[in-house]
């Protein structure tokens, strides 16, 4: 181990030039500019409405409140309804949106990664071409389509819309999956006495979990916290998610800034809750395939 | 075990025949090695018995049973994979026991198999690892145990050494051979050396093009190659093939060759030729069968010699002759330089004769 020593620190040690500097320097600001707009919603939902407005800005409130929580949380009045209706329908909808996601996604990226049928490539070549233009050109046509359908005003509309904007990127990111997964398994398992059913549900399934966890987690973050189509569909109060929920409630009132912090801060927390326990499923997912074994 | 009978298998990929009317019987307790250079369509064939892959036309039998529209899980066969197909998530121990499971053995008896094939393949203390933690041979030898452990009719075995160093290549080699000597298993294994088919198989099946090409025991086939390709493909360093000319001087049938020196044939040899439909006749010879002068001598050849590689035990002299590339072994006390004259004497009996033309071995009738 004495003689290692040297010749470990030697070679760890790299020459630090401009670039190495630059490339910190540049990460500090974006680290910054990312950071910063969080921390200052934390402190202004922990301030009073009077603290919140104050110029110079108190940087640390000098009576840090919790009121604005329990003023959201408290089911009793009126602010606290709203907000956890609000929160409850984002709820129902991103969740819905990700179970059907995946349900769909996860035999569709099946079938385009291990069968060849007619049209194969002219679908997946479909499923990508909706990539290609931005969501706010289908707004129109889409709100159109729902008013025909009868779903203006319910989730469902939300559902069908962020199942069409989510599963492209879900089924693709899933088929990268499969291609990874050495064929032969599969072969092996119906050879061992598997259907093929069995071998997918047995033996696929579990090894393509990350993908299907990433899909999920990309479903669900995409379901979340989408605006504009929420606010195009939906116009009853009862039936408002979250983003469109609380914009509209604030500006309504005086705009209660500790408030609307309080309310941005909670949104933002099951995203992050999510994002921080699946993280290492959603970039693995993200990588693999990136690079021929 | 059960015996196995292909009978004009055909498997076609648009236009494309992947296996072209293949029949053979595979006995009993046999090993047999499909061989052959890569796309000839070994493991097309071996996945058609499988039943991985839906066959074009013909038959399939396992034991006295066609088994054409018989799922692989209903077949009765074990199957080895080149890439050992272990499964990732599961451990040695779940592994093995994953066919006995999915055909709904009493928890306690797959427990009981799965320690006697651990045991037999020396891997007891591996049982509880996951495939990863393996090393290639560990990983092979689970992938044995695999498709020991359910005591199938047939074993199927594709390529499964050619992921191995060389070193662990010849030991799994003489493995296998044993596990097969002790099992009396029946065993269809695909491979495209040469090499481990001639030295571990019961028969060969010789494959080009989709097509068997010659179907016997590894002596027979090396004794008596059907065709060019058979000749080449089997024996190493490969057999010289150099061709000539067959014409009859003075009531004597010779062979001519480029450089204008004739060679007289045995009776034998003879009637071959002149029974043959052309006069263009290839010549085929193993290196072992050649002999090797510096000087002129009756029967013998004049050739250029080429390289000279010593190995130790024997020096491999590659000559020029005829516009071909003849290779010789000589003892190492043989002094032989590049560029010097020598002369090729040719062992008529074990020398090989092919049709220019149709590339298949000349026969008397």
């Amino acid at each position: 181990m004495t003689s290692m020593t040297p010749l470990v620190a030697t070679r760890t040690r790299r020459p630090i030039d401009g670039w190495r500097w630059f490339g910190r320097i540049f990460l500090v600001l974006m680290l910054l500019y990312t950071a910063v707009p969080m921390i200052w919603m934390l402190l202004t939902s922990i301030k009073s409405g009077f603290a919140a407005m104050q110029l110079p800005p108190q940087w640390w409130p000098n009576e840090p409140t919790l009121a604005s929580y329990h003023k959201l949380l408290d089911p009793t009045n009126s602010v606290g309804q709203d907000f956890l209706r609000f929160f409850w329908n984002s709820l129902f909808v991103s969740t819905a949106t990700t179970i059907l996601a995946v349900i769909v996604a996860v035999p569709a990226a099946y079938a385009f990664s291990r069968f060849d049928f007619p049209g194969r490539k002219f679908l997946f070549f479909a499923v990508l071409l909706r990539n290609m233009f931005p969501a706010v050109i289908f707004l129109v046509p889409l709100f159109i389509l729902m008013r025909l359908l009868g779903l203006v005003n319910t989730h469902g509309s939300l559902i069908v819309t962020y199942l069409t904007f989510g599963l492209p990127l879900a089924i693709w990111l899933l088929k990268g999956f499969y291609d990874n997964i050495p064929y032969q398994l599969e072969q092996a398992a119906r050879i061992d006495g598997a259907t093929r059913f069995q071998a997918f549900l047995l033996i696929v399934m579990p090894l393509s979990a990350p993908g299907i966890i990433a899909t999920a987690i990309y479903s669900f973050i995409g379901a979340w916290n989408e605006y504009i189509f929420a606010y195009t569909f939906l116009n009853r109060n009862d039936q408002l998610t979250l983003p469109v929920g609380i914009q509209r409630f604030f500006s309504e009132n005086t705009t209660d800034f500790p408030g609307l912090m309080a309310a941005s801060f909670m949104m933002s927390l099951p995203v992050v809750v999510l994002f921080l326990l699946l993280q290492r499923y959603f970039v693995r997912a993200l990588t693999e395939g990136a690079v021929k074994h | 075990m059960a015996h196995v009978v292909l009978r004009n298998l055909v498997k076609t990929y648009g236009p494309f025949k992947a296996v072209n009317n293949v029949s053979l019987v595979v006995n009993d307790g046999e090993f047999v090695a499909l061989v052959g250079p890569s796309g000839c369509g070994k493991t097309t064939t071996l996945n058609l018995v499988a039943g991985l892959i839906p066959i074009t036309s013909g038959d399939i039998s396992i034991g006295d049973r066609v088994v054409n529209d018989i799922d692989p899980k209903d077949r009765d066969i074990a199957m080895v994979f080149q890439n050992y197909a272990l499964y990732p998530q599961k451990t040695v121990y779940k592994n093995l026991a994953f066919p006995l499971q999915m055909r709904r053995l009493p928890r306690d008896e797959i427990d009981r198999k799965v320690r006697e094939a651990a045991r037999v393949l020396d891997m007891t203390h591996l049982l509880e690892r996951k495939p990863r933690e393996l090393s290639g041979g560990q990983q092979q030898r689970v992938a044995l145990g695999r498709a020991l452990v359910r005591d199938p009719a047939v074993f199927l075995m594709d390529e499964p050494l050619s992921n191995l160093d060389a070193k662990l290549r010849v030991q799994m080699r003489s493995e296998i051979k044993r596990f097969h000597q002790d099992l009396k298993a029946t065993i269809i294994y695909v491979t495209h050396d040469q090499l481990e088919a001639v030295t571990m198989a019961d028969k060969m099946a010789v494959m080009n093009g989709g097509l068997l090409q010659q179907y016997n025991s590894p002596a027979q086939v090396f004794a008596d190659p059907v065709n060019m390709f058979v000749a080449s493909f089997i024996g190493s360093p490969a057999i010289s093939l150099v061709p000539l000319e067959a014409s009859t001087i003075d009531g004597r049938t010779v062979l001519t060759g480029a450089e204008g020196w004739t060679m007289a044939l045995s009776p034998l040899n003879a009637r071959k030729v002149q029974q043959s439909t052309t006069n263009k006749v290839v010549l085929g010879a193993r290196h072992s069968t050649i002999k090797l002068t510096t000087h002129a001598a009756p029967g013998a050849v004049p050739a250029k010699a080429y390289t000279v590689e010593p190995t130790g035990d024997v020096t491999f002299v590659q000559a020029l002759l005829s516009g071909a590339v003849v290779n010789i072994s000589v003892p190492p006390n043989v002094a032989v330089s590049p560029d010097q004259q020598i002369w090729l004497e040719f062992d008529q009996e074990r020398m090989h004769l092919f049709d220019g033309a149709t590339e298949m071995a000349l026969k008397v009738n």
